[in-house]
């Protein structure tokens, strides 16, 4: 065990930033260690600590009983946690692959999503289920998904999607202490990410004043020309092709929607009456997508100041291929660049 | 998570139902560092030599049988010096930053 992945460094060095999966690390770290009903499991994450090290060393600090190995049954992991939940735990099961969730979609939106509602608020679920998310690992097919609108679309949910290490760490524990249920998709392709900046217990944490509220998105690059609006692996991708834009004298803004349901309307409409154009990306199939229903939020709150349609720069509607075509399937920088000049009207 | 592990590779079931290979030559020595997929060993069959690609990158820390030495499938027969990181995803590769490649130009909108 290394002390980056303990999060306790002592004082001989000053750690590097944190990767990201580092940070959700200390984030699981540190919601174990301050309520004793939190419950970490799913496949491999205890003895393993998980095929991305997420969990990595978490059984060994809090035994078995808290941090522990379930078998392959997605719908049994979601199923589990209802059960906890309703008996005062504070569970947080993994879902090892994105692909794998369908299983769990049944507990997740029959049960998890309604309990509260139910129970009419005697039975809430503080559940966080995280699930490794999205594709750019060139993983095997069920490896790599984007199910965030499928999620969204379920009443009762919270969906989010953080973009890099400090946020990830900001975010896991503010869902796993919210009474709600969360499900937290985790950028796989940034989890070898530094981040800006440290994350963990020296970097401000969800009490610290000025901390985003569930909910907020956040502009992490400022512009004039379009905003483009992205969550998870896209945001990174959004700033590189700002960053190209920039070459040509265009100045893009960039927003991170960070969380998926409820979405910023507000932040997003802020932001496109100020540079009066939008462009939407994200690794999902087009149709029905996210993209949709944030495009929609932004016509309706900022069409007096549009000055083009909202682009969508998506996935194809294709099953997600496999990994060598990976690069053709997510958005490219140049596709992003072209949807930019679209709403330039040429 | 930085610091260096070790990985042994075992000798891979070659098909056809059988049980043990011969080491012909081996293509990297110890210390060597090898890249993902770059030869590592010739081995010989009862039906066929055969090349073994390295499954992963990093630096041969130990050989575990001799040239003309016989290995039983699923037996020792590298152990490589990997960066933690490498070693730490099961499924998929981790991404690489590329230097980011555009065709597509930009005009700024006229009406600013």
């Amino acid at each position: 065990m290394s002390p980056a992945a303990t999060g306790r460094t002592g004082a001989e060095a000053p750690a590097p930033p944190a990767t990201m999966r580092e940070a959700l690390n200390r984030a699981l770290d540190e919601a174990l260690a301050e309520d004793p009903a939190t419950l970490v499991f799913g496949e491999d994450v205890g003895r393993l600590g998980g095929v991305f090290r997420v969990t990595d060393g978490l059984q060994q600090r809090y035994g078995e009983h808290r941090v522990f190995d379930t078998p392959l049954a997605e719908a049994a992991i979601a199923g589990m946690a209802v059960g906890l939940a309703m008996n005062g735990w504070r569970p947080v099961p993994e879902l090892q692959f994105d692909g794998f969730a369908y299983p769990a979609l049944d507990q997740i939106v029959n049960q998890i999503a309604r309990m509260n509602y139910r129970s009419r608020g005697r039975a809430p679920m503080p559940v966080t289920v995280r699930v490794p998310s999205f594709g750019g690992i060139r993983a095997p097919e069920h490896h790599g998904e984007s199910l965030e609108a499928v999620f969204a679309h379920v009443p009762g949910l919270k969906v989010a999607a953080p973009s890099d290490a400090p946020d990830a760490y900001r975010m896991l524990l503010q869902s796993i202490r919210s009474d709600d249920p969360v499900v937290f998709l985790e950028p796989k392709a940034r989890y070898w990410d530094r981040g800006p900046g440290p994350s963990g217990p020296e970097a401000p944490g969800p009490e610290a004043p000025g901390e985003l509220p569930v909910g907020a998105s956040r502009v992490v690059r400022s512009g004039r020309h379009a905003t483009l609006v992205a969550w998870g692996a896209m945001v990174h991708r959004c700033l590189r092709a700002a960053e190209l834009a920039a070459e040509d004298g265009v100045d893009l803004e960039v927003v991170d929607l960070r969380w998926l349901k409820p979405i910023d309307a507000a932040g997003l409409a802020e932001s496109v009456r100020r540079t009066r154009r939008a462009v939407v990306v994200h690794e999902a199939p087009l149709t029905a997508g996210l993209g949709g229903e944030v495009s929609a939020l932004i016509t309706e709150g900022a069409f007096s100041r549009l000055a083009a349609p909202v682009q969508r720069v998506a996935g194809f509607d294709v099953p997600y291929p496999a990994g060598p075509l990976e690069p053709q399937y997510l958005p490219t920088l140049d596709r992003i660049l072209s949807a930019v000049q679209r709403t330039f009207g040429a | 998570m930085t610091h260096p592990e070790e990985t042994t590779f075992h000798l891979p079931d070659l098909g056809e139902g059988l049980v043990e290979a011969t080491v012909l030559e081996w293509l990297v020595r110890p210390g060597d560092r090898v890249e993902r997929n770059g030869p590592l060993v010739e081995v010989e069959t009862t039906k066929s030599a055969a090349e073994i690609p390295s499954p992963h990158a990093g630096v041969v820390a130990r050989l575990h049988a001799e040239e003309g030495e016989t290995v039983a499938v699923g037996a020792p027969l590298v152990t490589f010096e990997v960066a933690a990181q490498d070693a730490a995803g099961i499924v998929g590769t981790v991404p690489t930053e590329e230097a980011p490649r555009r065709r597509v130009r930009l005009r700024p909108p006229e009406d600013e």
